[in-house]
């Protein structure tokens, strides 16, 4: 595994997606507190501004109705002059909105009618001059002059410019952090899960001695892994079990059959070969040979079916074009056309004897199927990365009713009984299919009988 | 040749002994893996068949503890178990050849003579050409000849006859062929290696007189010169 690849691994992890999922909910969820929190304080630093400053309104208003403009003027300027720029603004304009008094230059352009509104005042610091902004109300004075009154509001701009930079802040750091950590447990599940399915494959080639790597941690994934562990002792126990039942089922057998053999073929040189007791030995002969096969044949679906056989890579290519070389004179020699097209390179785990004997079952019995002058195709492709192998022949198929019966035990359909064969040919194909985790389906080819087996 | 039989089947050691002897070897028994054993490791035993499971000392300890020893004769194992891997761990114990219960007696001499020469020194696995009457085979240059004459033969004909003169004179059975050509270990249906043997009999004895590749009725085949 490159290191582009173990980065795009962790990114695949549960943990990372997990973390993803969950830093983003934090941050909208800090970003909706955060907007609310300052939707609240705006609106109760703004209303209590602006009863300020309509208080100062409604002053001026009952001041200009008692007091001469010229005094009014000199009201304005006093005020101006008393509060800070920093804490009030006043400017009083004439129809012409020349400025008249007030500690504001010039008449904001941002003013409209007698709404509130926002504007900003240069305000003197030491030396140099900041920008602040003002919350402020104009109204009408006598004879077309104007008025404006406004308080800085900047403080709570200020506040809130914080509180929005604390809350960008807030929320990349939680999505930072969320990443990060979910980056660092999903490169720790990967590591257990890497460790996990590297064991896992031995076991699935056959090596069930192996157990899965246990920390002491009490975390899901190790008691996931002790159970597993438990489990794989059970079958490893059972498979064993099957094995020696196996094993001494075949000796039980094989051993009689082998003295009958012996005792058969010792007692033939003695006798004239023609003769009625020589042909009843022959005959007791051809028959071991047969049960032979089937014991075999039955030996083998049972080892495929436990599972008990050691697996290696198989070039699956080179093996199907093998047995079809194996079987092209045979098939010659009836006058079928046996045609293949085998995709290099495939390669699967498994056991070769056995995929080589299902090859070899599917040919036999497309070629005792199929007429004289028939048609038999093989292929090998590779659909995706997993490869599929397809014999397909003309003879007579096998009726849809009947397709899922054929691949049990012993079972020869009436038209089958005219050919030789011990009837467990599709059987062991199917064993041998379900050992390599591959996929079997019988099909019509339109005439004749199509068998794919896809790994 | 002095053959060690290593077998706990009274019947089956019995008959073996015998076919052994009228095949003109001289033979040794043993009942259980412990004799056995040490029959193998002491007396001038030529070759030995060793049965898979024995009481005292079972026939795959047994072929380990004597190649532990060095002894470097050939072994046949024989077996009553499964198949698949069992002949893998036989031959990995250091036997030889494997053969399953129940065999036919003619198999199991074939493969004793094959075994017996295959011991004799080994010419025939590292010479590059081999010879037989005027039957010739280059491994190196893939040429086969007959009396001079180029023979044309597909990839897996020339392998079938290089097996063939690997063992002339000898008989070579289906299975053996099926083994040694293919690395199959099951017996098919059908015919199959039969079509294979004449078509190979068309191209090295068709168009000559004297024909080299014989059927040996029963048992199998034979690459041999007739006299």
């Amino acid at each position: 595994m490159g290191p582009d690849q173990r980065i795009l691994g962790v990114l695949d992890t549960s943990p990372f997606r997990i973390a993803i999922v969950y830093s983003i909910v934090f941050a909208c969820a800090a970003a909706a507190l955060l907007g609310a929190v300052d939707f609240a304080v705006s609106r109760v630093v703004d209303g209590s501004t602006d009863n300020l400053i309509e208080a100062e309104v409604q002053g001026l208003r009952e001041q200009m109705l008692v007091l001469s403009r010229n005094d009014f003027i000199e009201l304005i300027e006093q005020r101006s002059q008393d509060q800070d720029v920093r804490g009030a603004v006043y400017l009083m304009v004439d129809p012409q909105m020349r400025p008249v008094a007030g500690n504001v230059p010039a008449w904001p352009k941002e003013a409209n009618q007698d709404n509130w509104f926002y504007f900003r005042v240069s305000v003197p610091y030491g030396d140099e001059t900041r920008e602040h902004e003002m919350r402020a109300r104009p109204f009408p004075l006598y004879g077309g002059y104007r008025m404006l009154v406004g308080h800085d509001v900047q403080e709570r701009q200020d506040v809130k410019s914080l509180m929005m930079r604390g809350l960008i802040a807030a929320v990349v750091l939680t999505l930072l952090m969320g990443l990060g950590g979910g980056f660092w447990m999903g490169r720790r599940i990967l590591a257990q899960a890497g460790a996990i399915s590297a064991v896992a494959t031995q076991i699935m080639r056959g090596d069930l001695s192996q157990r899965l790597p246990v920390r002491k941690a009490d975390d899901e994934i190790n008691t996931l892994a002790r159970e597993i562990n438990t489990m794989l002792d059970k079958i490893e126990q059972l498979t064993l079990g099957m094995r020696t039942v196996l094993d001494s089922a075949a000796h039980d057998l094989r051993t009689p059959l082998n003295r009958l053999q012996a005792t058969a073929e010792g007692a033939m040189p003695g006798l004239v070969p023609g003769s009625p007791e020589r042909r009843v030995l022959e005959r007791v002969t051809s028959e071991v040979d047969h049960m032979r096969s089937t014991l075999d044949a039955l030996l083998r679906i049972a080892l495929a079916e436990t599972g008990t056989v050691a697996r290696e890579p198989v070039d699956l290519s080179e093996l199907v074009a093998s047995v079809v070389e194996l079987y092209a004179p045979a098939s010659e020699e009836r006058g079928i056309a046996l045609s293949s097209s085998v995709a290099p390179g495939a390669t699967v785990q498994g056991s070769r004897q056995l995929l080589a004997q299902a090859f070899a079952n599917l040919l036999d019995n497309a070629i005792k199927f199929t007429p004289d002058g028939g048609h038999i195709r093989v292929l090998l492709r590779r659909s995706g990365s997993e490869p599929e192998v397809i014999v397909e022949d003309d003879g007579p198929g096998i009726p849809a009713d009947k397709r899922e019966i054929v691949l049990g035990r012993r079972v020869r359909l009436d038209e089958a009984r005219k050919f030789p064969g011990s009837g467990l040919g599709l059987s062991l194909v199917a064993a041998v299919t379900k050992l390599h985790g591959a996929h079997l389906v019988l099909d019509d080819a339109r005439p004749g009988l199509k068998v794919s087996l896809k790994f | 040749m002095h053959i060690l039989i290593v077998e706990d089947d009274e019947v089956a050691r019995d008959s073996l002994a015998r076919a052994l002897r009228e095949a003109g070897h001289s033979v040794d028994v043993a009942s259980n893996g412990l004799d056995g054993l040490q029959m193998a490791s002491t007396t001038g035993v030529d070759l030995a068949i060793v049965d898979r499971m024995l009481p005292k000392l079972d026939g795959l300890a047994l072929v380990q503890s004597l190649r532990a020893t060095g002894r470097k004769i050939p072994v046949l194992i024989l077996s009553a178990l499964g198949d698949v891997d069992d002949r893998i761990t036989g031959l990995r114990a250091g036997g030889d050849d494997y053969l399953t219960k129940p065999y036919h007696m003619s198999e199991l001499l074939a493969r004793i003579d094959a075994l017996a020469r295959r011991g004799e020194g080994n010419t025939a696995e590292t010479n590059t050409k081999l010879k037989l009457a005027d039957l010739e085979l280059d491994r190196m240059t893939r040429r086969v000849t007959r009396n001079g004459k180029k023979i044309e033969l597909t990839a897996r004909e020339f392998q079938l006859l290089e097996f063939m003169m690997r063992h002339s004179g000898q008989v070579v059975t289906r299975t053996m062929l099926l083994e040694g050509v293919w690395d199959y270990h099951f017996d098919p249906q059908t015919n199959v290696i039969d079509v294979h043997i004449s078509r190979l009999r068309q191209a090295i004895d068709k168009d000559f007189d004297k024909p080299l590749l014989h059927t040996v009725r029963g048992a199998g085949y034979s690459l041999r010169e007739d006299e």
